[in-house]
Parts: structure tokens; C-alpha cells; sequence
């Protein structure tokens, strides 16, 4: 007899999931260590390593870790999720360039920040729309993400560097962060 | 009617939408069902990207409040055969 696999939910919603309560912020991010979530998409590692370095060289943040997701149309696998909730301080996944991984990136940075996590979710800004239906969907209309400028898989590594730098104003102030180094 | 509270039309209102289709391969059109709604479909071109769309309830969230400042609610959406299971 064929095995059945569990299906996954594509929204990520789940019982005891309305909770719309943001996680407190750290205000530095001093020592903290970041988790960068990286959903397979291109250039998002890039874009990732490199917001991660200027908290690190401007705001004195500790180190970085990278994960990847397996499928970037749905949310993080929970015990993905586990294992970065506790091994970091704060988060940042990226990139939803697409409807299903915009759709999913706002969805993982809501589980983030309902177990505890500050995170970013990053977009593109032609699925603006996306993200903003999952965060409805997932009972937390008001949750704040960032969307860079569309398209990003198709840039060169400095074009990826110049959107990560147009995105730091907005990534500390989504994590709360009001001190520098 | 002021101009500040027209309706929206139908395809005002989901032109964002469209282009945001546009971008992974996908064509949106819509027909109404009844006077008061409408039915949004959803095709594949030959380069879609089978991955890329949204699951079918936050495909009738966005619809849902994008035909908010039109005088027609959503009926369903109707994606391509391929994503409807």
C-alpha cells in the first residue's frame, strides 16, 4: 500500500494562529545573532548576506546564520522554524518575487513573530497585493514587510547589492532598531 | 456622485492584480455571474510559472478586496486546471 504523505497547508494557517501580537523589538541589535531565511529564489541569498552584513559592520550585530527552505511556494516547515527561533535573535527571509513565495515569505514572517522573533519578510513590490492577502489570511492584516523593487532574479550581483542597501532604512525599522554601533 | 466617491470599474479595480498575473505568466480575465458579482479566471500562458500562484484563498482575499471599491463582490475564482488540485 502507497504511503500518504502529509499534506502541507499552503497558507500555514493552523489552529491558534488569530494571535496578531507583533514580538518586542530589540531597539540594538548588538550581539544578536541574525537568521537569514533564504527561499531558494534567486539572488535572494545575496540579498540576504548582504543586508546582513551592514547590521553587522553599522549596527554591531553578532553572527549570521543562513537556512534555505526545500520549496518556496509554502511556509517554513515547522521544525525549520524551530530550529531558527532558537538558535537566533532576530530574522530576515526573502525573497518573494512570485504570488506563492510573496505569499509565503509575508506567511513565515508571521510565524516568526508569533513565536517570539522579530522578523522581515522581503518581497517584490509587484506582489505587494500577495503578501498583503496572506497577512489578511493569516489574521494579521497590519503586519509590515518590506518590498524591494521588482524584478530580482534577473539582476547582476551589484544591482542585488544596491537593493539591499535601499532596503536597510526600512529592514531596522521593521526590527526596532534605534541604535548603532 | 463626486468624482472622490465614483465606483471603480471592474477592470480599474483589478488592473494591479492583472499585472501582478502578468509577471509569473498568467492572463486574468472576469464575466459577471450575477448583477451584483463575478466570477475572476485565472489562465496559463506557455511561460507561466506552474509554482508561482497564490493558493486559491489568498487568490479570493486579493480579489475579494480589490473589487471592494466596485459596486460588485467576488463570486469565486477559477484557476488553470492544473492548479485546481
Amino acid at each position: 500500500m502507497a504511503q500518504l504523505e502529509a499534506l502541507l497547508d499552503p497558507t500555514g494557517m493552523e489552529a491558534g494562529a488569530a494571535d496578531t501580537t507583533l514580538s518586542p523589538r530589540p531597539v540594538s541589535l548588538k550581539g544578536l545573532t541574525i537568521g537569514l531565511l533564504d527561499n531558494t529564489k534567486p539572488n535572494s541569498t545575496l540579498l540576504l548576506e548582504t543586508i546582513a552584513a551592514q547590521l553587522q559592520d553599522q549596527y554591531g550585530a553578532g553572527e549570521a546564520r543562513l537556512y534555505t527552505k526545500d520549496y518556496f511556494g509554502t511556509p517554513v516547515k515547522q521544525t525549520l522554524l524551530e530550529e531558527i527561533v532558537r538558535e537566533c535573535d532576530v530574522v530576515i527571509t526573502a525573497v518573494g518575487d512570485c504570488g506563492s513565495c510573496s505569499a509565503a515569505t509575508v506567511a513565515d514572517g508571521i510565524m516568526f513573530e508569533r513565536a517570539g522573533v522579530p522578523t522581515v519578510s522581503i518581497t517584490s513590490d509587484s506582489f505587494l497585493m500577495s503578501g498583503q492577502a496572506m497577512a489578511s489570511v493569516q489574521g494579521f492584516p497590519g503586519f509590515d514587510f518590506y518590498a524591494v523593487k521588482h524584478p530580482m532574479a534577473s539582476l547582476t550581483a551589484e544591482e542585488v547589492r544596491e537593493r539591499a542597501m535601499t532596503a536597510m532604512p526600512e529592514v531596522l525599522r521593521i526590527l526596532g532598531v534605534e541604535e548603532g554601533r | 456622485m463626486t468624482e472622490a466617491t465614483k465606483p471603480q470599474t471592474v477592470d480599474e479595480a483589478l488592473q494591479q492584480f492583472t499585472d501582478m498575473m502578468a509577471a509569473d505568466g498568467y492572463v486574468l480575465s472576469w464575466e459577471p455571474s450575477d448583477p451584483q458579482r463575478i466570477v475572476v479566471r485565472i489562465d496559463a500562458t506557455e511561460g507561466a510559472c506552474a509554482d508561482c500562484l497564490v493558493p486559491v484563498n489568498v487568490m479570493e482575499a486579493i480579489m475579494a478586496k480589490a473589487l471592494e471599491p466596485t459596486p460588485y463582490a467576488l463570486d469565486h475564482v477559477i484557476l488553470p486546471a492544473e492548479a485546481a488540485h
